[in-house]
């Protein structure tokens, strides 16, 4: 065994674990200010705090309860915006399984959550590692980084558009240079289309996750590292055993963001394929399928509430999954 | 307890459920309402909406109110106008709502829904002088397979036409005097303008409104299906796909993802476009430099007609004044006012198919696309069938795309469109 791996295991298993306990110890030891008074004073109406809830409870209940029941409801009729409708059973959901369309737009999902996760969830904590130091001009790459959040989903799916068109500024100067004889159909061939999107929603979403990291570096223990630096360990290494532990918890959060939205991607497609899905419907999302049935005059707001009620049920998936591991951490 | 708490939240999500369940009631009026009644005096306040004429046309539609109010005293007329962007779904909200202006500017496919609710007033029931009144193709457009009347009064028209960039027909070496005038002859050309320089003639896929124009049925005859799966249609769809193929027209043709034909046409990127009778004086606003370098003709096949017009909701409680207003409105004189305001835009009255103004060219370009525009209205017809719907466009997009980028066959694609048409048809 080397000597940078007998000081790493020390540092991971002695002297680091020591100081977290001092810390810990440190922090519920601290004084908790004067006892509270047995008899308090009560200076406010039984129902203050109801009144002080209320606002965000009706909120609550008219625009995200209210609907998502509403949906629920609806997703078992044939229901159209002008017509009404009748219950119907199970029949909106027989017809998804022969819905060509659908497949598709899961299988896009899928593609779409397997490449961000992995990129949004590693990149931005390297961008936040590198941004942390306190460097002169360093406020300057902060907000470069996180100017793209600031951005309209819809300008920047445009201005990607224009950039990645056959006689967009990409392929204009690819043909110029001559590095390719004819345009590259990033927004015609079925999978650059797709890969275009992404590539779109990683750098757009750079910025945000590395703000949430950020913050969560900020409550890993400087002494940690110097203590870890003393000993020997490298920044690489530093960066595995005591960077990565310390924003374990963010990380798991930052997945599952991830992967709700990597779900529901709507914006990036919908313009990048100017609201077709694609030559074929190959590009299309589950989002782009539920604005399509429910639009329009004679929509069938039966069946949108459907797919709704499928893609609520696979987003739940991520999300029941994070709080498994959460509790058995716990 | 996690067995309670799932319970508690389907009890909850029960209960807003049922409330939820008025959705199925709908917005839909009853039979009996699409004959209002409107035989009493013309009186009391009434509310117009109109699309997008704010603010071009404000002094117009306020001259037309003001001498209707002057017409018929005691009436108020309260002016909305809806902006251009998102009107279906504002129109929609209102109907969901009943809260359907008295008066509305519906264009034939919006107006459909809407009356297979109940929701607009049958005019053959309160005006027995529609034919007499307006061209039989306008007031067709508001006819539908299906449901008895009439459902709203014909206001303007305006149609389709072929605009050519001429300066890239001579550098070309075509004749800009003698343009296509056939599919065929398009393609042709089209390919000798790449082989000589490279430009583009061609810069849009097809659509069911140019299987109707070749005269290829896109709806069964009782509208109850579409049919457009035929060997002709594979054809005409093949023609686009050998020369997308052959280079021929641009790769983002297939999404429209960058800039659309006219705009492409604007730029002077591209030496075709169709457009209304006015599109040649909106290009050379935005675009000076092609003055003098474009002339127009006749569309290719038959030619398409778009049509406005006035419904009356039937839930109006002003049905009498509503009808008047209506009326009132797409009268001959206030068409033709209208007309000279917007060049491109012709009236739908009978009276007004022999005014000289309209039927005569002053020798500009603008005048010969005018000219040509008003002398094929009266042949020209709703090319695409008003059932086709948003999703169903979109499902066409895509599908007519796949062929003519090679991904399948015209008729693979053209089987896949009608297949999933038809079930969103039988939805309706």
């Amino acid at each position: 065994m080397t000597r940078i791996a007998k000081t790493v295991r020390g540092v991971r298993t002695g002297r680091v674990r020591a100081q977290l306990t001092e810390r810990t110890t440190a922090r519920t030891s601290e004084p908790t200010g004067e006892p509270t008074p047995a008899h308090a004073v009560r200076t406010h109406a039984w129902f203050t705090p109801w009144l002080l809830v209320a606002p965000a409870v009706l909120f609550l209940l008219a625009f995200n309860l209210w609907p998502t029941a509403n949906a629920f409801f609806l997703a078992f009729t044939n229901v159209r915006v002008l017509s009404g409708g009748e219950l119907v059973g199970f029949a909106n959901f027989e017809r998804m399984l022969s819905d060509a369309q659908l497949a598709t737009a899961l299988v896009n999902s899928i593609v779409y959550m397997l490449v961000c996760v992995p990129f949004l969830l590693l990149v931005p904590l390297g961008l936040a590692v590198l941004v942390e130091k306190k460097l002169p001009g360093i406020a300057f790459f902060r907000t470069a980084f996180y100017t793209p959040v600031v951005a309209s989903a819809v300008v920047v799916a445009l201005i990607w558009g224009w950039l990645l068109d056959d006689r967009g500024i990409i392929n204009s100067m690819a043909l110029n240079l001559g590095f390719v004889t004819e345009a590259i159909p990033f927004l015609t061939d079925r999978w650059l289309v797709l890969f275009s999107a992404i590539s779109l929603t990683i750098w757009k979403g750079l910025g945000y996750y590395m703000v949430i990291y950020l913050s969560a570096l900020g409550g890993v223990p400087r002494e940690l590292h110097e203590a870890a630096a003393v000993d020997g360990a490298g920044a690489l290494r530093r960066f595995w055993s005591i960077t990565i532990p310390g924003v374990r918890n963010t990380m798991l959060l930052v997945s599952v963001m991830i992967t709700v939205s990597a779900l529901r991607v709507f914006a990036e497609l919908y313009i990048l394929t100017n609201g077709t899905g694609g030559i074929g419907g190959a590009d299309v999302s589950v989002v782009m399928l539920i604005q399509m049935y429910a639009r329009g005059f004679s929509g069938n707001l039966g069946y949108a509430s459907a797919l709704s009620l499928l893609l609520f049920v696979i987003t739940l998936g991520p999300l029941l999954l994070i709080a498994r591991i959460n509790r058995g951490r716990g | 307890m996690t067995i309670r708490r799932i319970g508690a939240a389907g009890a909850a999500l029960t209960v807003l459920a049922a409330l939820g369940g008025c959705a199925l009631n709908g917005a839909g009026g009853t039979e009996a309402d699409a004959g209002a009644d409107a035989s009493g005096e013309v009186t009391g306040e009434v509310t117009l909406q109109t699309w997008a004429l704010k603010p071009s046309f404000t002094e117009y539609v306020e001259g037309v109110i003001d001498d209707f109010e002057q017409e018929y005293p005691g009436t108020t007329v309260t002016w909305l106008d809806q902006p251009g962007d998102g009107y279906s779904e504002k129109v929609l909200a209102q109907a969901a709502a009943g809260e359907l202006p008295d008066v509305t500017n519906l264009p034939p496919d919006f107006a459909l829904s809407l009356a297979r609710e109940g929701l607009l007033t049958d005019v053959t029931e309160v005006d027995d002088t529609l034919e007499d009144t307006y061209v039989a193709g306008a007031l067709e457009a508001y006819q539908y397979r299906g449901i008895e009347g009439t459902f709203g009064f014909p206001w303007y028209l305006t149609t389709d036409l072929n605009y050519w960039n001429t300066e890239m027909f001579e550098a070309a070496g075509l004749d800009p005097a003698a343009p296509p005038t056939s599919l065929d002859e398009l393609v042709a050309q089209a390919r000798t303008m790449m082989d000589e320089t490279g430009g583009y003639l061609m810069s849009r896929k097809p659509g069911v409104g140019d299987f109707a124009a070749e005269g290829i049925p896109v709806l069964s005859e009782d509208g109850t299906e579409f049919v457009f799966n035929t060997p002709e249609a594979a054809a005409l769809l093949d023609v686009y796909r050998t020369a997308y193929a052959d280079g021929l027209l641009p790769d983002d043709v297939l999404t429209d993802a960058y800039l659309g034909n006219s705009q492409l046409f604007t730029e002077g990127k591209v030496a075709w476009s169709t457009g209304g009778g006015n599109f040649i004086n909106s290009v050379l606003e935005n675009n000076p430099s092609l003055e003098g370098k474009i002339t127009s003709s006749p569309y290719m096949g038959a030619t398409p007609l778009y049509v406005q017009g006035l419904s009356v909701s039937s839930q109006s409680a002003n049905p009498t004044t509503a009808v008047a207003l209506a009326r009132f409105v797409t009268n001959a004189a206030n068409q033709e006012a209208f007309a000279a305001e917007v060049p491109g835009v012709f009236p739908s009255t009978t009276a007004s198919q022999e005014k000289p103004e309209l039927a005569e060219s002053d020798g500009t370009p603008q005048g010969d696309a005018k000219q040509i525009a008003f002398s094929n209205l009266t042949t020209a017809q709703v090319l695409q069938p008003v059932e086709v719907d948003e999703a169903m466009t979109t499902i066409i997009n895509q599908q007519f795309a796949a062929a003519i980028a090679g991904d399948k066959t015209s008729q693979e694609a053209l089987d896949a469109a009608v297949e999933e048409c038809n079930r969103l048809l039988a939805d309706q």
